[in-house]
């Protein structure tokens, strides 16, 4: 199982990687995470890699990953070709506009990027940023990635696994907030899986 | 909770499972567990986080762990701890042990007592460095064994075993992780023993005084070491043979794991010569390898070091078997080896295909270069010394650290970028060169305390006028935050003298030292125009706290924007964006610094 987290630095890449991998190692399974961090932490891309099993590198190959949890809208169409054929995107709507743009260097089409994620992926949309701040706080945003992911089905994890990951992750103060955020996820993808019976 | 009952908790905590551990992490438990006691490093990515482990793991207080004010203050320290025979760690990034490469050359001769680890992360890419440095040449040049780990558990492994190493040969020993070690995370069960021993203490002996006699001796001895540790080498499991086929591939580090996934992934028939413990070169291992296949392709980041070796020991044992790799331009010299460019290669060297890469989208995304951050007191810094000198003839010279990001678009603001505290000297050289310049240097604090006190003595002795500019953000942002001399508090949270960089400046006879706040925005345009034109040398000191560490009381806005997108030109902090042509302010990025309303009246604190 092999899943790629992107976003922009400061958005709790990171801690969702960490949060997924260790719940596979609950299941009994080999897991390693491979990291952005550094320069490229201040605003620019990042990209976080999942692998559970037995791959000895920790970066995902393009067109190798089973899932992309993306955290903004660009980043998330920006790491598409790392998809296999089959495999499923989880993209948070939110924009997160940079400063090339706002210094009219490059364009930042929302429109036009969303129908590339959809005409070239299984995608599903979701407003992360909302329901991170109808929990409590924007920071929440990975959490209820992580439930979208679970809602979805395809981590191959218990919902019980990845709730102790995370009481194991996120410090106390913070613990009640973001387990509100994963079951927030969790309900959003579910529905549209009744819906629309994407898998 | 002692370190021994606090790791038997780290593998307890779910159900005696294992460990997900960043390979940073990795190093710094398998240092605690081989009972180092003492610690000391700079940070540096991509090896921050090896100290900051070894810290946050010391939970019985027995590691003296510090942040040194630099690569060279680190490792020498480490050096007395391990002649008094206690193990000792130091931590540095590749660039770091050029800084420390003194120490580090005469300590090959010299020799250690207590195990001694030299952990120097290098950065293939580079991703976060100034060069693509390979440090298995250090190991080759100071005559100290070099081992390579291929991942995080390997990692673990390998730094254990070398505190044991180092106490067997009296010698320290290199551990060179590289980025996607250091940064990727592995599931490593950790140890829940912790070694014990009584250090002897330091004993006085001659052979702690590096003299000319002692060195040719030594020298004498530690070349015939070299040949032991070489035969050593060829039996130690980091490095081993795998698989029978007729084609060979050369590897080690971090590439070795992707040459692993690739092998696995097609079915191919290869013979993998894995290669952790790269230096001295186990030559007995290497020639069974040349002898047992038809051709060999070498797979490794950075420089061309087990290449070079196997022709070393085909020349010496005349063995002749086709190698392919960087020396003759089949693999390129430079950048980062990942999956699919491994592949790449391995499919020229196979002659087949083994898949189709997409990676094109057709789409182009706009780029995310780093910024400086939201509210980020270097940007009104920077902002401040434009102003005060637009129109003059100015030269900016540049340092390490988040600052070095003023080299962008709008700011335009650093010119030159050499090594840790070259600016202030590199600026030194242009205003000799070019008398009518007005040159500035830009100085984060604890690159002053690492390596720009020496150059500021340098202008006031030799009398050349720059202006310094020291971009006091009271800690070590880029990596991560780490406290300095002149806080006032160490790495573990016990304070310290607070070093005042003011009284630093004007006891080294800087002719003009101001403090100021950027953020009092016009005072600081009027110090630096006044510092500018002062004959002697000035220092500037621009002190505010760095954005990530203060919570903003407020935020600025918009009000009527007529979309002249000024403020954005001037100082495209990344809170300012565009909407429906007009500016408005991202309030969950804006840090209310109010630099933005000395641009434009129309913005407003609230």
């Amino acid at each position: 199982m092999d899943i790629l987290i992107t976003g922009v630095g400061g958005q709790g890449t990171i801690l969702a990687s960490k949060i997924l991998a260790y719940a596979y190692v609950i299941e009994g399974r080999n897991a390693r995470t491979g990291e952005t961090i550094g320069m490229s932490q201040r605003g620019g891309c990042v990209v976080s890699h999942v692998r559970a099993g037995n791959a000895h590198s920790p970066y995902i190959p393009v067109g190798g990953a089973d899932l992309l949890l993306s955290f903004e809208l660009c980043e998330g169409a920006r790491r598409i070709p790392y998809l296999k054929k089959d495999g499923f995107a989880i993209v948070n709507t939110a924009s997160i506009i940079p400063v090339s743009t706002a210094l009219g260097m490059a364009d930042y089409d929302a429109e036009k990027i969303t129908k590339y994620i959809s005409e070239n992926s299984n995608a599903i949309f979701i407003d992360a940023d909302k329901l991170a701040r109808e929990c409590g706080s924007f920071r929440a945003v990975n959490t209820v990635l992580i439930g979208a992911a679970c809602g979805l089905g395809v981590l191959g994890l218990s919902k019980d696994s990845i709730v102790q990951s995370i009481k194991k992750n996120i410090k106390a103060k913070y613990l009640d907030l973001n387990i509100k955020a994963f079951h927030s996820g969790m309900k959003t993808t579910g529905e549209m899986k009744e819906k629309c019976k994407v898998i | 909770m002692t370190a021994n009952e606090k790791i038997n908790d780290i593998t307890r905590r779910v159900n005696d499972l294992k460990e997900i551990l960043l390979g940073n992490t990795a190093i710094a438990l398998g240092a605690v567990v081989a009972g180092v006691r003492v610690a000391a490093g700079y940070p540096g990515t991509p090896s921050t986080e090896v100290l900051e482990s070894v810290a946050k793991y010391n939970t019985d207080g027995k590691i003296s762990v510090e942040w040194s004010t630099n690569e060279k203050a680190a490792l020498e320290v480490a050096a007395g701890a391990s002649w008094s025979g206690v193990r000792a760690i130091v931590t540095m990034k590749q660039v770091g042990l050029n800084v420390a490469s003194d120490p580090l050359m005469s300590l090959g001769v010299i020799g250690t007592k207590g195990g001694m680890v030299i952990v120097v992360a290098d950065d293939p890419g580079p991703i976060s460095s100034q060069t693509e440095q390979d440090t298995r040449h250090f190991g080759k040049f100071a005559n100290i064994p070099v081992l390579d780990p291929s991942s995080p558990e390997e990692a673990y492994e390998m730094t254990k075993y070398a505190f044991e190493l180092s106490e067997k040969l009296h010698l320290p020993i290199i551990l060179r992780p590289t980025t996607k070690v250091c940064h990727s995370s592995g599931t490593i069960e950790v140890d829940t023993e912790v070694y014990q021993y009584e250090p002897e203490g330091f004993v006085k002996e001659p052979k702690w005084v590096i003299f000319p006699p002692l060195s040719y001796r030594r020298h004498l001895e530690i070349e015939q070491q070299q040949k032991e540790i070489s035969a050593l080498f060829s039996r130690l499991p980091f490095n081993r043979i795998e698989g029978n086929g007729r084609i060979g591939i050369a590897t080690g580090g971090a590439a070795y794991a992707i040459v692993r996934d690739i092998v696995e992934s097609y079915e191919l028939d290869v013979t993998i010569l894995k290669s952790g413990a790269v230096f001295p070169p186990p030559d007995q291992l290497y020639s069974e390898f040349l002898q047992r296949v038809e051709k060999v392709l070498v797979l490794e980041e950075l420089d061309p070091v087990i290449e070079e070796q196997l022709y070393h020991i085909m020349a010496v044992r005349k063995i002749e078997k086709p190698i392919r790799g960087k020396l003759n331009g089949f693999v390129s010299p430079a950048g980062e080896l990942r999956f699919e460019n491994t592949l790449k290669i391995i499919e020229k060297f196979i002659g087949r295909k083994l898949k189709n890469i997409e990676n094109e989208s057709g789409m182009v995304f706009p780029q995310r270069p780093p910024v400086l951050c939201a509210g980020c007191p270097h940007r009104a810094s920077f902002y401040a010394v434009k102003k005060a000198m637009r129109g003059k003839k100015s030269v900016f010279c540049g340092d390490i650290g988040c600052y070095t990001l003023g080299n962008g678009k709008p700011l335009e603001m650093t010119d030159t970028c050499l090594c840790m505290g070259a600016g202030i000297t590199v600026a030194q050289g242009i205003k000799k060169a070019e008398p009518d310049t007005n040159v500035f240097a830009f100085i984060g604090d604890s690159t002053f305390f690492a390596s720009g006190m020496t150059g500021l003595a340098n202008a006031v002795y030799n009398g050349t006028k720059i202006n310094v500019i020291v971009l006091d953000n009271s800690t070590t942002a880029m990596t991560g935050h780490q406290p300095h001399p002149g806080i006032g508090r160490t790495m573990m949270n016990t304070s310290s003298p607070k070093i005042d960089i003011f009284s630093v400046a004007k006891s080294l006879g800087a002719e003009f030292v101001e403090k100021v706040n950027p953020f009092e925005f016009d005072l600081a345009v009027k110090t630096v125009r006044e510092a500018s034109e002062k004959k002697g040398v000035s220092v500037v000191i621009f002190e505010a706290p760095c954005a990530a560490l203060v919570k903003p009381d407020n935020v600025c806005a918009v009000e009527d924007c007529t979309g002249c997108k000024k403020c954005i030109r001037e100082i495209g902090c990344p809170a300012l964006t565009v909407r429906d042509r007009k500016v408005e302010i991202n309030r969950a990025l804006c840090n209310g610094c109010g630099l933005c309303t000395n641009v434009c009246d129309r913005i407003i604190r609230l």
